[in-house]
């Protein structure tokens, strides 16, 4: 369920985005033209970029505030985040970058490996080098590795961008079933109307 | 090659590694600063680390004879302590360390640029902080730049010939390196010798090349 | 890392020998000496078993590295001025300082040219003469001041070529770069150089090419003080006179 509150100023524009009431938002999708800073805004809400004014909160915790000064690192935000060209390590493999958000040898993170190589049908590419891999299975590499981390929210920047058509009809199961499975809150920016309809709970528009 | 020429040889390329192996940690870390940090004072770090680029080999020998010698605190220092540095091997390596720090610390720091920095924001969403992205992320995916520089640094103590013979002298079988010992030859009316010694300098000067080309190379397939 | 390792190991290796390097007696003698110093350290060695390192250089910069503290134990110069500046700072053992060795300056030119008498140089009649630094290098100054005495360095001052070291003036002279050169008489007799002629001595008083020795404070000051005694006794000066080196 999704309880946001963000309203900045970037370089890109004015955002505001509230998300408030109960109701029961698992996908919350973020609609705009190419261009109107769809990115920028993720970036910010993940805190790898730094809004010039505003206020970003998530859940009950403030992670970034200019009139209060608060600036929580993204490594701190327990945000997923998955870019437009999935940005797999080069320099790991498949496995290694699945992995990298582990912090140690864990019980609970072997199954939870195991569950999402299971659910984004991993289990072939595990010792793959990440140049070897097609745009989709990139996708799909790069939310294993951010759900691993197991995050409060997870980002999806247009994941279907990179896909021709009928592999989106491939991949978009694959995101409904994270949805179905394993119930993290999804933000899901697109400029596509039609995926948004057929997985967002509620649609907010970007300028 | 006689003995002479193998005992010189061998001697610099000790030393050459020696010095290079002690110059990457910190060129390394110089190089990542560089890169990747904004704070006053920056353009002063960066002309400093210039300087024995800058400054013609025998004035940086200048001042390391001086620093390390009777007149400077570091001096007495050491000295008080037992420790000789001047007409040592130790001078022979602090000059070829002073030398090639800033070509090292260059080439980290252009290889470092080279790295996509959203691969170091998408490391700390996933909760690494920024050692382990240096470690895991930065240092591996500029590991071309940085061995790269290494062989450029190492290529050129091996050569270093101003700064050495100023403050470590051209003691054979002591503080002789090829470069020293080919001047010194020649000043001396041994140039047969000299050539001998020049032709293993070229040889040393091929394999630099070969091994710096074999890991670009590497790098490159990765 | 198990390369690291690996590398490690053989870098381990190879220090040992150069850790295990002789701290022994370290000479520092001017470039044009090196030769007969080296012989006759062999002859020493032979005599004593004491092996002495001998750094050479030119005098300048091995007053230098002296004068800041350079543990040398035994200085052996190419003029009185280095040794002046040694003994400036410091750095010379009292009544140890001695006239080792002196010199004469040598007037040579390439063995190809057509024959050049030493009238027709003082008269100015070459395109180029090749000398030592005449501010800085010791046979440079000499030079300078031979060419003073005779009234001729008005006149060849525009064709002087200055070189950092006496061997680069052999080196340029051999190769016919140059009409003629000013070096010692001991680096003529070694060099593939027609002599045009020589300045005994006693005919140039002024010019007094003294080679000055002294040892150097420092813990080497006993097997220096030996060496010292060494080079002035009569195995050494037979190997000096031979090269033609003169008597102080």
């Amino acid at each position: 369920m999704i309880d946001l509150s963000i309203d900045v100023t970037m370089r890109q524009g004015e955002f505001t985005l509230i998300v408030s009431d109960a109701a029961e938002v698992e996908v919350l999708g973020l609609f705009g033209p190419s261009g109107s800073g769809k990115t920028s805004l993720l970036e910010a809400i993940a805190g790898i970029r730094r809004p010039d004014a505003g206020e970003v909160r998530i859940g009950n915790r403030i992670l970034f505030s200019s009139s209060k000064r608060i600036d929580v690192p993204a490594r701190e935000r327990h945000i997923g985040y998955v870019p437009q060209d999935a940005l797999l390590f080069p320099n790991l493999d498949v496995t290694g970058n699945i992995n990298y958000g582990k912090r140690g040898p864990d019980a609970q993170d072997e199954e939870q490996f195991v569950a999402l190589a299971a659910i984004l049908d991993l289990q072939a590419l595990l010792d793959r080098r990440v140049q070897m891999l097609s745009g989709g299975e990139k996708q799909r590499v790069a939310i294993a590795r951010a759900l691993m981390t197991r995050p409060s929210i997870l980002l999806l920047d247009e994941p279907l961008a990179g896909v021709d058509r009928e592999r989106r009809e491939v991949i978009l199961p694959y995101i409904l079933r994270i949805r179905r499975e394993l119930h993290v809150p999804l933000i899901y920016v697109t400029h596509d109307e039609t995926e948004l309809n057929s997985i967002a709970d509620r649609v907010l528009r970007l300028a | 090659m006689s003995a002479e020429t193998w005992v010189i040889a061998r001697f610099t390329v000790l030393m050459a590694s020696l010095a290079t192996a002690i110059v990457l940690p910190p060129a390394i870390a110089i190089g990542w600063v560089l890169a990747r940090k904004q704070f006053p004072g920056k353009a002063l770090l960066e002309t400093i680390v210039s300087l024995p680029l800058v400054l013609p080999p025998v004035a940086t020998g200048l001042l390391l004879l001086w620093l390390f010698g009777r007149r400077s605190p570091v001096g007495q220092a050491l000295d008080s302590m037992g420790i000789d540095v001047i007409f040592t091997w130790k001078a022979v390596v602090l000059s070829m360390m002073v030398i090639s720090f800033p070509l090292v610390a260059r080439s980290v720091r252009a290889g470092i640029e080279q790295v996509d920095r959203r691969y170091e924001d998408l490391a700390a969403t996933l909760g690494a902080g920024s050692f382990r992205i240096l470690r895991t992320i930065t240092l591996p995916l500029a590991s071309r730049g940085i061995a790269a520089g290494a062989v450029l640094g190492f290529s050129r103590a091996l050569g270093e010939f101003g700064a050495t013979i100023m403050v470590a002298g051209a003691i054979p079988g002591r503080t002789r390196t090829l470069a020293v010992g080919i001047y010194t030859l020649v000043e001396t009316g041994r140039e047969e010798t000299a050539w001998s010694l020049l032709l293993v300098s070229a040889l040393l000067a091929f394999g630099a090349i070969y091994v710096s080309n074999r890991l670009v190379e590497q790098k490159g397939r990765a | 890392m198990q390369r690291l390792f690996a590398a490690i190991a053989v870098l381990a290796a190879f220090i040992t020998p150069v850790a295990a390097q002789p701290s022994g007696l370290v000479v520092s003698v001017a470039a044009s000496v090196y030769d007969a110093l080296d012989e006759i350290a062999g002859l020493y060695r032979a005599a004593t078993g004491v092996t002495v390192a001998l750094n050479p250089g030119g005098s300048n910069t091995l007053a230098r590295q002296i004068a800041e503290g350079a543990k040398a134990g035994l200085f052996l110069s190419a003029d009185e001025i280095q040794m002046d500046v040694v003994e400036q700072a410091g750095r010379i053992v009292p009544d140890t300082r001695t006239r080792l060795l002196t010199n004469e300056l040598a007037i040579v030119a390439p063995q190809s040219a057509k024959a050049l008498t030493l009238a027709q140089l003082l008269e100015g009649r070459i395109a180029r003469l090749a000398m030592g630094e005449p501010g800085a290098v010791p046979a440079g100054v000499y030079g300078r001041r031979w060419l003073e005495h005779e009234g001729a360095w008005a006149r060849l001052e525009p064709k002087v070529i200055p070189f950092p070291t006496v061997r680069a003036v052999l080196s340029a002279v051999e190769a016919g770069r140059v009409d003629a050169g000013i070096v010692y008489r001991t680096d003529a007799t070694t060099s593939a150089v027609r002599v045009i002629a020589t300045m005994a001595r006693k005919d140039h008083p002024y010019l007094d090419i003294a080679y000055p020795a002294a040892v150097i404070v420092g813990p080497s000051e006993k097997e220096a003080r030996r060496f010292l005694e060494f080079l002035k006794g009569p195995g050494a000066r037979a190997v000096f006179d031979r090269r033609g080196f003169g008597r102080p």
